[in-house]
């Protein structure tokens, strides 16, 4: 009797030792949500919501309890793959949600489990890595300092603008100014006669020929180029709102710069992937996002307006000088996220790509394609050059973008 | 050098010369009276300068204050997966016309088709293109292509169509009438089950098929002598002696491309190959094929069974067996026994006739020859002609006799090239039900009841069986442009079947072709991989074949007489690499194409032999009827046997569209017949001359480079004797060439070019490519009379010796890019300049137009733009279209990487720098240096004989570098030390001096 409750309290314990590690096993796997979850969830945001309107493809809430987490990582990582074995969930999945796939993802077995348990914990990340909650004055601080820059660049931009018409009015003034001068020298010269010199009259009309002339070719090197160009688009698309206020990436929507010579406007599934759930606007309200939803619904694509142009008888790609290049979108195209609507800020002409090409340093340590040039590697690596810009490698040859 | 070389017969200054009436340019007389023209032109009054001066303020001032146009950017609205705006991609699909048959990759940019490539997955083409397949990208966007379907004239539905054919199909059913299929050769598995399906839907029905160019002959032999109607494989790189009797394998006689991929195997001699095969060639007429033998016989179409009778008999005698008596062979044949007799088992003896009796004759040959199971493969049979000539002609007169109640074309014209053409079209308007399912415009078109167009090949899905176990599949590279609809979906609807084509197909490969697949577990998977691929090789082999029985070529020996008299003058109608059989006739690119013999474009013409010429008094250009045909203008051809004339088929069209019709005459009529096969020569015309003269554009003396030894060549004993024979001449130039400036260096990328030109055919499937890639524009026969053509890359061709019966030289020309460029000196505004890469470049917006650099350019490969050939002006009177290349749907070819050329600038061969622009920035993003043989340019991807090499210079290891450092390299004119950036390795013959 002893014995047995002797053995019956070990066993209690022994109970009690395995639910509490077992609890703590599990508390654990449910924590183990870390901010890398919060991250990758983001490709998981495009289609899916947690509750509410579905997006393109079902919700998240209790997909944990669903779905055998087996499943559910083959899914993830190739969603396709299962469909086409038959899979008879995955297949119902695909007809049910308009035979949408979903892409493959490349995640590891531990991020997908990760991902999972920040699902099932509400999206939010364990108590150890979550951020403090800013206190009320930081947030102000934060507030002002943003207003603050917003309204320095605006203030640049708005500079930008003023010295551009400044610009224009001067060499307008400048060009009558001097046509005045020059008529009444010539006429002086001809008819009244005040001044005897005539000195005077061949030094001021010669320097009136050159500023004419001057400003001539200069307005004319300017035909077709369209510096300042900032033209009404069908929609009233904020570069501002997305890419600096909700810090969308500029290659979320231009994804093709990556990889070929357009860097691509975006198709309007992309803008739906957002716009699925975001109906209205701060400052627009609802009526430029329904042009969007108008457009997906009729299925008439948006027209653009295209506002960088080059002429046909230049070819530019933008993977060469994003990838390879690896130059910022704003060397180009400036602060476009300063921008409401976008403006053309350089004026594309050729002085400015060779300006860039020449003192633009190629990746010539890092990329395995310039070992081809030896010498230069030479030359390189003894120091007697600093450094290898695009013009040394050829970037200034007229073949590089005519032809 | 001692043997005189000519490229035309002018230089040689025998008697038949142009007349010259004007005075020859260059005359001081002449000059002073141009200038005076000039100066009556140019001296306006004060009037007409005031005019043009407004003018031109006003325009500049249009011009100039002209806001930019608003361009739109239009995204799409789904973007589909694996499309990436501004990039290409290729997807493999398969050309076949009813004749050429090709596997292919289509390059799609922004979804316009806009190149084709050779597929390199398919051992039957190996990568390799011919001329045709390169310009089929343009057919798609035919200004004339069948738009939607017709009914009697006016445009219809397709349901209203279905509906009325439905309706006459089944009361012809009722009633126990006749259907007829008609099509060219069908080796598309799927398509033959749907036209079972329609038989089994309609019983009544019969499958026709009808071949332009026939083999019909080879057939009925191989049924005779081996008990099936097939053609056999050839294997060309297996044999070491190739007996051509007027076969122009390597240009249009039944696979070309393949037999070109086979043949050069055994004719290169770089990899230090030291054997070449050696190559006789019978014919009349001058062909691809025969100018690049070894040893070409001149022999009269009418006097070839004779010779090859009389080999087979000489063999027969040589090996002991008894032989037949024979009247002479008016050739030689019985070295040409003992040299067939030395290499028995590897030896190849082809005909090109469609006589059954001579290919019976040629069997025997290559089976006492022992080719059989060598060189000659009876268990994997050529399907690509299937025709029975004897069947068409009873339909013909079974439609006349009103015994056919309906009748379904598919995309054949017999009312263009049928031989008797008017008996055809009588009989057609005698059928109740004429349906029509073409791609473009056709003659037959005009007299049916119903036009229902099919897809243009690259809108289809398709497959193919061109040979057996060979499979390939077609896929749609656009959406179809018109509402066109695939002929076998048609005929599907016709027959109750609601599938489309896709799905059809896809079953019937689920059904008989996946159960061939040994990689692949599920269907889906299999599918994906083979439209992936474009091909499928199952290595399957036919059976039923009985061994070789030599009785009836054995009787044929026998009844072998005499068909003509000595002195009767025969002609031969052949098609040329070009337009062919006239089916791509509307396609400007190949109407441009020169023939890779005479040298002349847009138009046929008589070829004759010099010395027939001098007899009948006939001049170059003068009309001539040959037994009453449409009157055509003389081209007198060196090498043309002395009493063969030739006429090139496949010209005269009156219904295809601006660029084909009245472009030369149609002699398909002249097409005579055997006792059941189609005769494509004629002997003892009748040659009359019709007055009046007519021009021939000939590319011929335009670019002559005046008698100076350009192609350098020697034979293959003296080769391996010394493997810098013929080029000794390169030591002593080396020596002597020296400057004061230093030598250009290049770091890193220097391009070269090496072209061997003993593989080299001439076949010019590389001009298209160029003019594919690079939007070289077509200029019409005007201006390619004063030769103004634009192509980048000619083919030159030479003759050498004797005029009456010449060998001739090819070697392709384009810009040498020469590292101490004679061009890049003398243009006044930098337009053309030299690249860190070793790269003479164009900037077309920089070009003024002087032309110095033109002049200056020895090699004269430089090409102005006279006009604004494709729309590329805003000017529209700068504009000159003769071949409707400027309308919206044609420029859809255009290629949108290279810019497409104004007026008054000079262009030239860029070495595709797009392409080398393309896989520079391939590497980089994938952070490597560039592979050997990664860039291929347009020409060398086009080469079905592997010829063109292109690479790094400065990469020893490089196959260009090998090239350059084979003791054959020379450059052309390298005594002039402009350094040429492109190598040639001289031409090696096979023959004995």
């Amino acid at each position: 009797m002893k014995q047995t409750l002797f053995t019956r309290a070990i066993l209690r314990r022994f109970a009690f030792a395995c639910t509490l590690l077992l609890f703590i096993a599990s508390f654990n796997a449910a924590l183990a949500q870390t901010p890398e979850a919060e991250a990758n969830y983001q490709q998981c945001k495009a289609c899916h919501n947690l509750e509410g309107a579905k997006l393109i493809g079902p919700n998240l809430a209790g997909v944990t309890e669903r779905r055998e987490q087996d499943w559910l990582i083959k899914f993830i990582r190739n969603s396709q793959e299962m469909v086409q074995s038959g899979d008879p969930i995955a297949v119902a999945l695909y007809a049910e949600y308009n035979n949408i796939p979903m892409p493959p993802h490349n995640l590891t077995d531990e991020q997908i489990i990760d991902i999972l348990a920040y699902i099932k914990n509400g999206l939010k990340v364990a108590p150890e890595f979550a951020k403090p909650e800013p206190s009320n004055e930081e947030l102000a601080a934060k507030m002002v300092l943003a207003a603050q820059i917003e309204a320095e660049q605006e203030a640049r931009l708005q500079r930008l603008q003023d010295l551009e018409r400044d610009a224009n009015r001067n060499t307008g003034t400048i060009f009558i100014i001097t046509l005045i001068i020059l008529i009444v020298v010539i006429f002086d010269l001809l008819v009244t006669k005040v001044i005897k010199a005539k000195f005077v009259h061949t030094a001021l009309i010669l320097i009136g020929v050159v500023v004419i002339a001057e400003i001539a070719y200069k307005e004319a090197a300017a035909i077709g180029r369209q510096q300042y160009y900032q033209p009404d688009q069908p929609i009233w698309f904020s570069h501002k709102v997305h890419a600096a206020q909700n810090e969308i990436d500029c290659k979320y929507c231009h994804t093709a710069a990556d990889y070929s010579k357009s860097a691509g406007i975006p198709s309007v599934n992309v803008c739906m992937n957002c716009h699925h759930q975001v109906k209205e606007g701060k400052i627009t309200g609802t009526v430029e996002i329904a042009k969007i939803q108008k457009a997906w619904e009729s299925g008439e694509p948006v027209q653009w307006v295209r506002i960088h142009n080059l002429p046909d008888h230049v070819y530019f790609n933008h993977s060469q000088h994003v990838n390879s290049g690896k130059l910022d979108c704003a060397e180009c195209h400036g602060q476009v996220e300063t921008m409401h609507e976008v403006m053309q800020v350089n004026d594309l002409s050729m002085g400015w790509c060779l300006q860039c090409h020449r003192k633009t340093e190629v990746q010539f340590a890092n990329n395995g394609f310039y070992e081809t040039y030896e010498k230069l590697h030479e030359q390189f690596k003894s120091g007697q050059i600093k450094k290898v810009t695009a013009d040394m490698v050829g970037g200034g040859d007229c073949m590089k973008c005519h032809y | 050098m001692e043997n005189k070389y000519f490229k035309s017969l002018e230089e040689l200054s025998i008697d038949i010369t142009r007349e010259t009436s004007e005075k020859p340019a260059g005359d001081k007389q002449f000059i002073l009276e141009m200038q005076q023209e000039v100066k009556k032109m140019t001296s306006g009054t004060r009037r007409d300068f005031l005019k043009a001066f407004g003018f031109t303020i006003a325009s500049a001032a249009i011009a100039t204050s002209c806001e930019q146009p608003v361009r739109k950017a239009i995204p799409f609205l789904i973007q589909p997966e694996g499309i990436i705006p501004g990039k290409a991609n290729y997807y493999a699909s398969s050309f076949f016309d009813g004749i050429d048959y090709g596997s292919v990759l289509v390059k799609v940019r922004d979804g316009r088709p806009i190149k084709i490539e050779g597929n390199t997955l398919s051992s039957i083409t190996k990568g390799g293109t011919n001329a045709r397949a390169q310009a089929s990208v343009l057919s798609l966007y035919d200004n004339e292509r069948h738009k939607f379907p017709v009914f009697d004239g006016q445009e219809t539905t397709w349901e209203q169509a279905d509906e009325k054919i439905i309706s006459q199909l089944n009361s012809i059913k009722v009633k126990q009438g006749k259907v007829v299929l008609l099509s060219p050769t069908v080796i598309s598995p799927s398509t033959k089950a749907a036209i079972d399906e329609f038989v089994a839907a309609y019983p009544g029905t019969e499958h026709i098929q009808y071949d332009v160019l026939s083999a019909s002959g080879m057939l009925k032999a191989n049924e005779k002598t081996y008990g099936k109607a097939f053609i056999p494989s050839y294997r060309f790189e297996k044999a070491e002696m190739i007996v051509s009797f007027d076969a122009d394998f390597l240009g249009t006689w039944l696979s070309p491309v393949e037999y070109t991929k086979q043949y050069i195997k055994n004719r290169k001699l770089t990899s230090g190959q030291g054997r070449m095969s050696r190559h006789i060639h019978f014919e009349g007429a001058m062909s691809l094929t025969g100018s690049n033998a070894d040893h070409r016989v001149q022999l009269k179409p009418s006097q070839q069974k004779l010779v090859v009778a009389n080999l087979l008999n000489v063999l027969r005698g040589k090996m002991g067996m008894d032989a037949a008596f024979l009247p002479a062979s008016p050739v030689e044949v019985e070295k040409l026994a003992d040299e067939l007799m030395q290499c028995k088992g590897k030896s190849l003896v082809v005909s090109g006739s469609n006589d059954a009796e001579e290919q019976m004759l040629v069997n025997a040959v290559n089976h006492l020859l022992e080719s059989y199971g060598t060189t000659i493969l009876t268990d994997v049979h050529t399907k690509i002609r299937q025709a029975d000539d004897a069947r068409m002609d009873a339909l013909v007169q079974e439609m006349n006799d009103g015994k056919v109640d309906g009748i379904i074309i598919f995309d054949v014209n017999p009312a263009y090239d049928y031989p008797e053409r008017e008996k055809f079209i009588e009989g057609l308007k005698k059928v109740g039900l004429s349906v029509a399912m073409p791609v473009l415009d056709d003659e037959t078109s005009y007299h049916v009841k119903f036009i229902c167009p099919d897809h243009h090949y690259l809108e289809a899905w398709n497959d193919f069986e061109p040979m057996t176990g060979y499979y390939s599949l077609a896929q749609p590279a656009i959406r179809p442009i018109f509402k066109t609809r695939a002929a076998q979906e048609s005929l599907l609807r016709w027959s109750g079947n609601s599938a489309d084509f896709r799905t059809y197909m896809a079953g019937v490969w689920e059904q008989k072709m996946f159960t061939k697949a040994t990689a692949e577990i599920s269907f889906t998977d299999f599918w994906n991989k083979k439209v992936h691929d474009g091909v499928f090789e199952t290595g399957e082999k036919e059976s039923g074949i009985n061994s070789f029985n030599g009785d009836n070529a054995f009787a044929a020996l026998n009844s072998i007489k005499v068909e003509s008299s000595e002195d009767s003058t025969d002609l031969v109608l052949y098609t040329n690499v070009s337009v062919g059989s006239g089916k791509h006739a509307n396609n400007p690119w190949l109407q441009e194409l020169p023939d890779p013999v005479s040298k002349a474009c847009w138009g046929n013409y008589v070829a004759i032999s010099p010395r027939l010429a001098i007899e009948l008094n006939l001049k170059n250009e003068e009309l001539i009827s040959v037994n009453g045909s449409p009157a055509l203008p003389v081209l007198i051809q060196p090498g043309q046997e002395y009493k063969t004339i030739a006429v090139a088929l496949g010209y005269g069209r009156e219904k295809a569209g601006v660029p084909a019709n009245g472009v030369g005459q149609n002699l398909f009529g002249l097409i005579g017949k055997d006792a059941e096969n189609k005769k494509y020569w004629l002997s003892d015309v009748n040659i009359s001359t019709t007055g009046g003269k007519h021009p021939i554009a000939i590319t011929q003396s335009h670019h002559s480079m005046e008698g100076r030894a350009i192609i350098r060549e020697t034979t293959l004993e003296a080769y391996l004797e010394n493997p810098q024979s013929g080029n000794e001449v390169r030591l002593e130039i080396k020596e002597h060439l020296k400057s004061m400036y230093p030598k250009a260096e290049f770091d890193g990328l220097h391009w070269g070019m090496a072209i061997d030109l003993n593989a080299c055919t001439g076949c010019n499937a590389c001009v298209v490519a160029c003019s594919a890639e690079n939007n070289v524009p077509v200029v019409g026969k005007e201006q390619v009379i004063m030769a103004r053509e634009m192509h980048w890359i000619r083919i030159d061709r030479y003759y050498k010796g004797d005029p009456d019966n010449p060998e001739i030289l090819r070697q392709p020309v384009m810009c040498q890019h020469c590292d101490n460029a004679p061009c890049e000196n003398v243009c006044p505004v930098a337009a053309t300049t030299h690249s860190n890469e070793g790269l003479n470049q164009m900037a077309y917006n920089r070009c003024i137009g002087t032309r110095y650099c033109n002049n200056n350019c020895p090699y004269k490969v430089r090409r102005f733009n006279f006009f604004d050939y494709t729309g590329a002006d805003t000017m529209k009177g700068n504009r000159y279209d003769p071949a409707e290349m400027t309308t919206d749907l044609r420029r859809m070819v255009l290629n949108p990487d290279v810019t497409v050329r104004a007026k008054g600038v000079i262009e030239k061969c860029s070495f595709c720098v797009q392409r080398i622009q393309e896989k520079k920035l391939k590497a980089k993003t994938e952070n490597r240096m560039l592979r050997d043989g990664e860039v291929v340019p347009a020409c060398a991807q086009a080469c079905p004989a592997e010829a063109i090499v292109f690479g790094n210079l400065n990469d020893k290891e490089s196959m260009v570098s090998k090239y350059f450092a084979d003791q054959r390299n020379y450059h052309l004119l390298e005594e002039l030390h402009v350094l040429p950036s492109v190598g040639y390795l001289t031409k090696v013959k096979n023959k004995t001096v």
